[in-house]
């Protein structure tokens, strides 16, 4: 075994748990504990036990799905992208971020398993799948992306771990021929991620866009939506991240890249909740309405409370708190927009299911059978409009799913390097500033002034 | 080949909701869920009018519809194209039907049917009496459900249970491939639409709006295609009542 001072050298920025790190990891198991007792409990009674009913037949799991698959975007956007460009500018987020990613599908793949009436036949995805059904793609894609992260993510680190002397090396050596080996590696899973990570997110936004009989969710418009959400939310969950780990763990973020990415963050919020939101609303309120004030407030103003927690709470905010620059070098700026960026989103995907399920095409009484509200002779058991709360058990269950993604990550800095360059002084674009041009980089003083400290915003 | 599909005339239906009965009844449907739905067009609830009496400032437009509504038995079936499992299906006669074997649950067939015809066993199935009704086998929690336009029944050359139960005759159901078959002269010779046209699904259940049609065409629980004399009008038809001894048979036709 590697004494402490080793794998921090390598680059494990928890070297091992502290009683803070053992009761978080209490807290972890605890929630999956009662997640797995939740699951059990509904396996037993049956979805009956959720909010549900024949009308509203997607509920939290599906919206928290559909959050998660945005969430697993931020390993690519900060280590695929920049590879691809063969710049190692974000390199010190990288192995961070897939794992994040990694951490992301696997929730996201597990909150489909409650959603299911019988889970016990999930197989058949593998023994009779149609594939007219964007389900068995997206299911495909969803096992696919997370076996890549799990691959990529050992690409990453793996030279790291042969350092270490750890077993999760497999064999692999710490040798300047093999880290050289694996940067061509990782530009060529670069390569292959990106439109992997694209086809995820469309993917997931075409299980709702070719739905002609759930209101707006047939919408051309829904797949570009999805795409952008994950890059917001990816980015967001990935900046909240590093911050947190930044605080609590030997990880350290450097300092200059938390404004610039939180203005990479500011514009695609914006792109999202201004621009496609607007793409989305303004040929519909145009065409409904006539008087040009009538059509601007059609446009602008929203319906729901969903609607305004993901635009202002999720949209306007946070591009306030980016745009202005004073503000978006404020690491608790950046931090909270963050923040409330993923809220948005989140609402978002809750918005988007009432969307669909809130008004039924033929509405006329007394309605649908709800399959739910039976409870003996004489019970209205009739429905003419969607309504959703989710009750405790879904609640359970989500968080213990969600713990599971917390507990990936929690043990990933743990026993992964995740710190490249290990106990070196962090800095920005080391190579890059080396080899390329240096008028490129000057305009953002990347690294130059990173003191040897491990928390700089402290 | 065999296209199975329902003409359901709205200017017959009484809105007794006796085929929605016999639908649950045959189907052992449980209770809280229900195949076939009888909606009442317009109104605020059931069995009110839609439109204004002629008092205080009203219209005298008062009207009352009613819409039988269940699985409509689409040809481009969006709850057939999702199912990732082909749990459910088109058969060749044109029937949607559920392997409720293979159902995993996912309910997006629900998402998909514009018409809201599923319904999923939240629960266990709970039926009264407990042992269950009718001649189908229970569905257990946790599956997708919905009409089936009784392929139990036309195995044994019957019509569906909601055919036979309708009073008003109301609603016909034979084969649209077969130009001959009462559907298929019903479709072509009264005005007939189809739930939510404009979404393409190609459904085989028509409605009949406008002029009343003569009705089912014939009596008995058979299937028109069972009868050996092609089918007649009901004027011409005399009835043997099992018990024996001749009744005859009042037109169906109200005009």
């Amino acid at each position: 075994m590697s004494t402490r001072e080793e794998k921090a050298e390598a680059g494990v920025v928890v070297p091992e748990f502290g009683t803070r790190g053992k009761a978080w990891i209490g807290v972890l198991v605890l929630a999956i504990v009662v997640g797995l007792g939740a699951w059990a409990y509904q396996l037993s009674q049956g979805l009956a036990v959720t909010g549900m009913d024949n009308v509203f037949s997607w509920g939290l799991y599906i919206m928290l799905f559909v959050l998660f698959i945005g969430l697993s975007a931020g390993g690519l956007i900060i280590s695929s992208a920049p590879k691809f460009f063969h710049s190692d500018r974000y390199a010190t987020l990288a192995p961070l971020g897939v794992l994040l990613s990694l951490a992301c599908i696997a929730v996201a793949g597990l909150l489909l398993l409650p959603d299911l009436g019988r889970p016990s036949r999930i197989t058949g995805f593998l023994t009779s799948p149609d594939f007219r059904s964007p389900l068995v793609w997206d299911f495909g894609i969803v096992v696919l992306y997370g076996l890549f992260s799990a691959g990529y993510l050992w690409l990453l680190t793996r030279r790291d771990l042969a350092k270490l002397g750890s077993r999760l090396a497999f064999g692999t050596e710490d040798t300047e021929d093999g880290r050289e080996k694996d940067r061509k590696l990782a530009f060529w899973a670069a390569a292959i991620a990106i439109p992997l990570a694209i086809a995820l997110h469309s993917v997931t936004g075409w299980i709702f866009a070719t739905q002609i009989g759930r209101g707006d969710w047939f919408n051309p418009l829904v797949a570009p939506m999805f795409i952008m959400k994950a890059l917001v939310s990816g980015l967001a969950l990935l900046l909240v991240t590093a911050i947190l780990i930044d605080r609590f763990t030997q990880y350290r973020l450097p300092k200059e890249l938390v404004p610039e990415l939180g203005k990479v963050l500011g514009v695609f919020v914006a792109v999202h909740v201004v621009y496609l939101v607007a793409a989305e609303r303004l040929p519909h309120a145009w065409a409904a309405e006539f008087e040009f004030w009538a059509i601007t407030s059609a446009f602008l103003v929203g319906d729901t409370f969903h609607f305004w927690l993901w635009t202002v709470v999720g949209g306007a905010i946070p591009i306030v708190l980016l745009a202005v620059p004073s503000l978006r070098q404020k690491l608790w700026a950046v931090f909270t927009a963050s923040v409330l960026a993923i809220v948005g989103i989140l609402f978002e995907g809750v918005y988007l299911i009432f969307t669909g399920y809130q008004d039924l095409n033929i509405a006329d009484a007394p309605g649908v059978a709800s399959g739910t509200d039976y409870a003996g002779i004489g019970s209205d058991v009739w429905v003419t409009a969607g309504n959703y709360t989710p009750t405790l058990i879904e609640l359970l269950v989500t968080i213990g799913i969600v713990a599971i993604g917390a507990l990936i990550v929690t043990l990933g800095l743990r026993f992964l390097p995740l710190q490249p360059g290990g106990g070196e002084p962090v800095s920005v674009g080391s190579t890059e500033r080396a080899t390329a041009n240096p008028d490129a980089t000057t305009a953002t003083d990347g690294g130059h002034d990173v003191p040897d400290e491990k928390t700089p915003h402290k | 080949m065999v296209n199975y599909g329902m003409v359901i005339d709205q200017e017959r239906c009484i809105g007794c909701h006796a085929c929605a009965v016999a639908c649950k009844d045959e189907n052992n449907v449980s209770m809280g869920n229900a195949w076939n739905r009888i909606l009442t067009v317009g109104g605020d609830a059931m069995d009110t009018p839609a439109g204004k009496f002629p008092e205080d400032g009203g219209d005298g437009t008062l009207s009352m519809d009613y819409q039988p509504t269940a699985c409509q038995h689409c040809q481009n079936a969006p709850c057939v194209k999702v199912c990732p499992v082909n749990a459910t299906y088109k058969r060749d006669d044109g029937i949607v039907e559920i392997d409720y074997d293979k159902c995993i649950g996912c309910r997006y067939c629900m998402s998909a049917c514009p018409y809201n015809a599923r319904v999923f066993n939240y629960d266990e199935p709970e039926t009264v009496p407990p042992d269950g009704t009718g001649n189908v086998e229970q569905r257990e929690q946790g599956v997708v459900e919905k009409c089936t336009f009784c392929s139990h029944r036309l195995d044994e050359g019957l019509d569906p249970a909601c055919t036979i139960a309708c009073p008003s005759s109301a609603r016909i159901f034979g084969d649209l491939d077969d130009p001959e078959s009462t559907v298929s002269r019903y479709v072509n010779q009264y005005d007939t639409d189809r739930l939510l046209e404009e979404l393409d699904t190609d459904p085989n259940t028509h409605y009949v709006n406008g002029e009343m049609t003569p009705g089912r065409n014939h009596l008995g629980d058979e299937m028109e295609s069972e009868l050996e004399d092609p089918p007649r009008r009901r004027e011409e038809i005399t009835y043997e009542a099992p018990g024996g001894g001749d009744a005859e048979e009042e037109s169906g036709g109200d005009d």
